[in-house]
């Protein structure tokens, strides 16, 4: 976290020490692992639905 | 023009045939009936030569362009409880207590079409036999001898078989249910369906050839809507479920597709089951405590029940794509949030979060202004300076809501702790959330800055929320009480 990141956040009401590691671990998780998962699972879901756009109903 | 039948048991519906001509096909109708709705209702005004919109735009682009005569107008079946009865010679309708609409369970228009005859229907889950669970309805008006008359339902309609199949009914239902629960949709009636559905005028009997699954979506892209086509990504893929549950816990009713039965009908409702402690570890997720949908299928009466599994006819497990038609501004996808919860825990070290294999996780979306009413309704649950920080939030137009909670909040209908998403997030933001907050702690993403999520952001410490519960936010489906 840098130094004007920090200073960014305003604690309110002279809460207890924060741990804001815990966002950054969030950030990094988000960015290595699950933001790539979602972009492969959205591209997936898109050529699922590409194919199933052809199927037919008419019970 | 009227006529009334006392009923004893829903059994004596049968009564229908005698007073019903052929054209309606009254015995297929009471069969349906006796065997669909409960014993609490106890009488039916049968209301003949009722002007139908939605039968009349097929009469005037369809049957009276037929050989044989087909009448313009329509029977329509109102149902009622023990307390109404009817004046014959003043048409006239009296019951006990200061509302009609209480002892009102709606009605059925029958159609002069010899085959599947019923029409628009908006029928009380309450007196739908097997129902269960909770459903997404709307306030419909009914207007009857004078009497303006309301009931919540969802609407449905048998196919024509000879114009449009169950995927024109499936849309038809979602598409009333739109125009009567949102005002910035129109009504389409059955007709202008099945034009919508096609790039051109198809004519004749071109729409009984059935659909594809594309041309129900062209349908909810011309109604004003923006679909969003999901797909069963593998036989066994829990996150299409997950998703297809949070999304009908949103109140939007889904357009399911069934590939190997070339069948479609409406989701719009489900049913959990009884709190149990299983002490099974492992993080769930609302959809594992769902033990049926609620559907709307143009072969039955509305609100039929099919089971997650198995059943003598079809199951959740049919079903492998749907569509929601959502409003404009929602992009984030549910995938992104189901890839994106168990990630959450991560911040557990900021904010208490329940231990990762003992919470229940439900997802959904609301509006940004229907969070803030849920919050000013339950303000004895938050600390005022969190509500003062939730009011003030610019929040944008749709929120996805994430709640956890143990097993035991789960079963008193509690949470532990709540994230807010903003459902205009991009795929790649690594904060797109609005608050984060437990009993202790809120944390406070402002989202003034774009790119800047992890610094603009505000740490609220809580306090007089000890000793009180977080509700879980159910606000979009309503409970089926059966009568």
């Amino acid at each position: 976290m840098t130094k004007n990141e920090e200073m960014a956040v305003k604690p309110i009401d002279s809460p207890p020490p924060v741990d804001l590691k815990a966002l950054d671990d969030f950030r990094s998780a988000m960015t290595n692992e699950v933001i790539p998962e979602i972009v492969r699972v959205v591209e997936k879901r898109r050529l699922g639905a590409a194919q199933s756009r052809h199927w037919q109903l008419k019970c | 023009m009227y006529s009334w039948i006392k009923l004893n048991t829903s059994a004596d519906l049968n009564q229908l045939e005698k007073s019903i001509s052929v054209e309606y096909s009254p015995k297929l109708v009471s069969q349906r009936l006796v065997g669909g709705i409960s014993d609490a209702v106890k009488s039916v005004l049968i209301e003949e030569n009722y002007v139908d919109k939605d039968y009349r735009s097929t009469y005037y682009n369809f049957y009276s362009k037929k050989g044989q005569k087909y009448r313009a107008d329509c029977v329509r079946l109102h149902f009622f409880d023990q307390t109404v009865s009817f004046d014959e010679d003043g048409l006239k309708l009296s019951w006990e207590g200061d509302r009609l609409d209480d002892h009102y369970f709606g009605y059925m228009v029958l159609r002069p079409t010899g085959i599947a005859t019923i029409g628009r229907t908006i029928l009380s889950p309450d007196v739908r036999s097997g129902a269960k669970g909770s459903i997404i309805t709307a306030n419909h008006k009914v207007h009857l001898l004078g009497y303006k008359l309301s009931i919540q339902g969802f609407p449905s309609m048998d196919q024509h078989i000879d114009i449009s199949v169950c995927a024109h009914a499936a849309c038809w239902s979602i598409l009333r249910h739109y125009s009567e629960k949102f005002n910035i949709y129109r009504e389409f009636h059955t007709h202008d369906i099945t034009l919508m559905a096609q790039q051109f005028n198809p004519g004749g009997l071109v729409p009984s050839k059935g659909l594809e699954v594309s041309h129900a979506e062209r349908v909810f892209l011309e109604a004003g809507t923006f679909p969003l086509h999901v797909a069963k990504n593998s036989p066994n893929d829990p996150s299409f479920y997950r998703q297809l549950n949070a999304y009908v816990e949103s109140g939007f009713p889904l357009f399911a597709a069934m590939h190997d039965r070339s069948h479609a009908i409406a989701v719009m409702g489900n049913e959990w089951r009884p709190p149990v402690n299983t002490g099974i570890p492992g993080m769930r997720y609302a959809w594992d405590e769902v033990t049926s949908l609620v559907v709307v299928d143009d072969n039955d009466l509305p609100y039929r029940s099919i089971p997650v599994k198995g059943g003598a006819s079809y199951s959740a497990e049919d079903i492998d794509a749907f569509i929601v038609p959502l409003p404009e501004k929602v992009y984030y996808p549910a995938d992104a949030i189901d890839l994106m919860v168990p990630k959450l825990f991560i911040l557990h070290a900021l904010i208490e979060l329940p231990p990762q294999n003992e919470t229940i996780v439900r997802y959904f979306i609301t509006t940004g202004s229907g969070y803030r009413n849920f919050v000013r309704g339950r303000e004895s649950e938050f600390d005022p300076k969190l509500v003062e920080e939730i009011m003030q939030l610019p929040l944008a137009q749709f929120v996805w809501i994430v709640e956890l909670a143990t097993e035991d909040q789960w079963s008193k209908g509690y949470i532990a702790a709540r994230a807010v998403i903003d459902a205009t997030a991009s795929l790649r933001e690594e904060m797109p959330f609005w608050l984060v907050h437990n009993r202790k702690r809120a944390v406070i993403f402002k989202r003034r800055v774009v790119g800047d999520g992890i610094s603009d952001l505000e740490v609220l410490d809580l306090s007089g929320m000890e000793n009180t519960a977080l509700t879980r936010m159910d606000q979009n489906l309503r409970p089926i009480q059966v009568k």
